[in-house]
């Protein structure tokens, strides 16, 4: 039975499944809820491997509104001269800073993006050190300096003013349970900004997830897996919540490790050590989500409700003690149909956020002038979960910090996406470079298992 | 914190006199605890509950203190350099004050135990010994800031800009707590031995 069996729905799934049907398996892919398109920079050797075209990465422009304490609103475009003339409103001295600020991230960037186009490098192989070495000595330092840094260390180094600063530091924090103060969190900055423009700190939307729908050879069944059946070590198959059971000798599973090695696998065939590791993996969702319908424009494309360093940290301070943030931060963008759909952090998993709702809809209407909301949706972690299949709430699967991350992701035993069980492999958001580089996991996935 | 006890502190947890007295003595009862003390160090502010790490001398070497009286020394954590409005004396009173409340709670024959306190904020120890904002590190031993980042990238050899002037001590490669390596380090730097 040589069937090979694809867990999931998701940009990294469907690499995965496209990538070894190409290679002449049969393959099936099951997918319970039609993965939500949250998907950020494409790596460009996934397209040019799967000879996709077409691709949009979309930002908005201004990529970020932030609004000022004083009135008015700063507003950062994707044209740096723009973006300087918007900052010397705030502060010159910034403005005189930004370009060099976004030439330094950019370069570091760029090194990360050779980074994820690969599989996790062995930080101990000599190709690994020599590709560091080739940034150069400035840049290397820059390198090994920031990624450890808490955010809010990094933009003081380089800005004065709260409203940047602070707007910036969001990147640092998305869905980490986590404060701009956090070691770790310029590391995170430094992640969305892969694949971005200089002078653009927020992730794209992409239309990969419709384009690799399009794709033809898949056979794509709408139902959940229940179990994935293990003889002898080895993977023989996978039970189906329709109450089907399938025979396969591969089963790639793009859902968070934990549940697919802990949940879906029966118990005992895991090493316990691996398996108390695997509990370990931290995977806290943090963000809600406000969805909502404006009868006008709003005057924005992409706003950021982060006033300060601190305004931020103070959000984390309550979600650290187990309470929803008093002052959250809160990221909304909005369509061309005045769709308009929010981040609103922290709300931590398993908290109550029934007030959260009507809250957040009025910081945000402080900004919307006239527009009137309609259909106004909050969904708290819980249930994202449910409706997401988010374990927790996270969308990462696992939270991307630095202990969580290249090699290391989700855990030093599984980064190469292989399971010690024998024809079960990983992909997915949490498997390297993961959350929200689209793609990636599921190509260095299948080339794992072709052995390429 | 330094304080001249009339009698020695009686724990709760573990009372009258014992071997407990001779070692070190940790108010940490949790880290969400020792996450609540911080977070108040983050916005400039004093821990009301702070991180405490107690040594009794006298109990080890009793010539410290006349017959039967005692002193104590407590390290006392988050008391920012940079504290709101600056270290004045009512400020430098309330840090004492809140080290003696939270000591009570667990050895309650403190206060009347003292005798006579000492509290010594950051900026006394930066106005007596000399250490910029009272860090005896001399630049915090944080990731980005240690070996070839120490204490600033390009400059971690133990060179400066201006010929013929070295550094050494905590602030340079390997940092404070290890004794001697720095001085070392910096003298076959010169030398050109390194």
């Amino acid at each position: 039975m040589n069937r090979t069996i694809v867990i999931g729905g998701g940009s990294d799934a469907l690499v995965a499944a496209q990538l070894l049907a190409r290679a002449g398996r049969e393959v099936m892919v099951i997918d319970s809820r039609g993965a939500s398109p949250d998907e950020g920079w494409v790596p460009p050797n996934v397209l040019r491997e799967l000879k996709i075209q077409g691709l949009e990465l979309e930002w908005p422009d201004p990529w970020l509104v932030v609004p000022l304490a004083g009135g008015g609103r700063l507003e950062l475009w994707r044209d740096m001269a723009r973006s300087v003339d918007a900052i010397r409103r705030v502060s010159a001295r910034d403005a005189g800073r930004w370009p060099q600020f976004c030439e330094r991230m950019a370069r570091l960037a760029r090194f990360l993006e050779g980074v994820y186009a690969a599989p996790p490098p062995d930080p101990l192989s000599p190709g690994f050190a020599l590709r560091a070495r080739r940034l150069g000595k400035r840049a290397l330092a820059d390198l090994l300096r920031l990624l450890p840094m808490p955010v809010a260390e990094l933009l003081d180094d380089w800005f004065e003013s709260d409203a940047l600063k602070g707007a910036l530091a969001g990147a640092g924090v998305l869905h980490l349970l986590q404060g701009p103060r956090s070691g770790g969190t310029a590391f995170r900055f430094l992640h969305h900004h892969v694949g971005c423009p200089p002078g653009v700190f927020r992730p794209p939307r992409s239309n990969i997830l419709e384009l690799l729908r399009k794709l033809p050879r898949l056979e794509l069944q709408q139902t959940e897996v229940l179990r994935i059946a293990v003889r002898g070590g080895a993977v023989a198959g996978v039970a189906l919540k329709d109450g089907r059971r399938l025979e396969a000798s591969l089963v790639v599973s793009s859902a968070d490790p934990r549940r697919s090695l802990l949940e879906l696998v029966e118990p005992g065939w895991l090493d316990p050590e691996l398996a108390r590791a695997l509990r370990h993996v931290r995977r806290r969702g943090v963000a809600a989500r406000l969805r909502l319908q404006l009868d006008r424009p709003p005057g924005f494309p992409a706003l950021a409700l982060a006033p300060s360093l601190d305004y931020l940290e103070r959000a984390y301070d309550d979600a650290k003690h187990g309470r929803v943030s008093r002052h959250p931060y809160v990221e909304a963008r909005c369509d061309a149909r005045h769709r308009m759909e929010a981040l609103v952090q922290y709300a931590p998993y398993g908290v109550d956020c029934t007030n959260l709702n009507d809250s957040v809809t009025a910081l945000l209407s402080e900004h919307w002038g006239d527009a009137q909301p309609e259909h106004v949706e909050l969904l708290a972690p819980r249930e994202l979960e449910e409706l997401e299949g988010w374990p927790e709430g996270q969308p990462h699967h696992a939270e991307l910090s630095l202990d969580q991350a290249l090699w290391m992701r989700p855990l030093p035993e599984l980064a190469r996406y292989r399971t010690p069980i024998q024809g079960l492999w990983l992909c997915g958001p949490a498997m390297h470079p993961g959350a929200g580089v689209a793609g990636a996991a599921g190509l260095h996935c299948a080339h794992a298992i072709l052995d390429r | 914190m330094n304080l001249a006890l009339g009698e020695l502190p009686d724990f709760t947890c573990r009372p009258g006199r014992g071997p407990h007295l001779r070692g070190a003595i940790s108010i940490s009862p949790s880290v969400a605890y020792l996450e609540r003390a911080y977070d108040e160090a983050k916005y400039g502010e004093v821990s009301r509950r702070p991180y405490m790490d107690i040594v009794i001398p006298s109990m080890l070497d009793p010539a410290m203190a006349p017959p039967g009286r005692h002193v104590m020394s407590i390290f006392v954590q988050y008391a920012p350099y940079h504290v709101r409005g600056g270290w004045t004396d009512a400020r430098r009173e309330a840090l004492g004050d809140a080290v003696v409340d939270t000591l009570a709670e667990y050895a309650p024959n403190i206060r009347s135990a003292i005798l006579h306190r000492q509290v010594v904020t950051p900026a006394d120890i930066e106005r007596i010994v000399g250490l910029s904002e009272g860090n005896i590190f001399q630049g915090e031993l944080t990731l980005q800031q240690m070996f070839f980042l120490r204490p600033v990238p390009a400059w971690a050899k133990y060179r400066t800009p201006l010929p013929g002037l070295y550094q050494c001590g905590a602030g340079t490669h390997p940092g404070g707590g290890v004794m001697g390596a720095s001085g070392r380090n910096a003298a076959l730097q010169i030398l050109g031995a390194a």
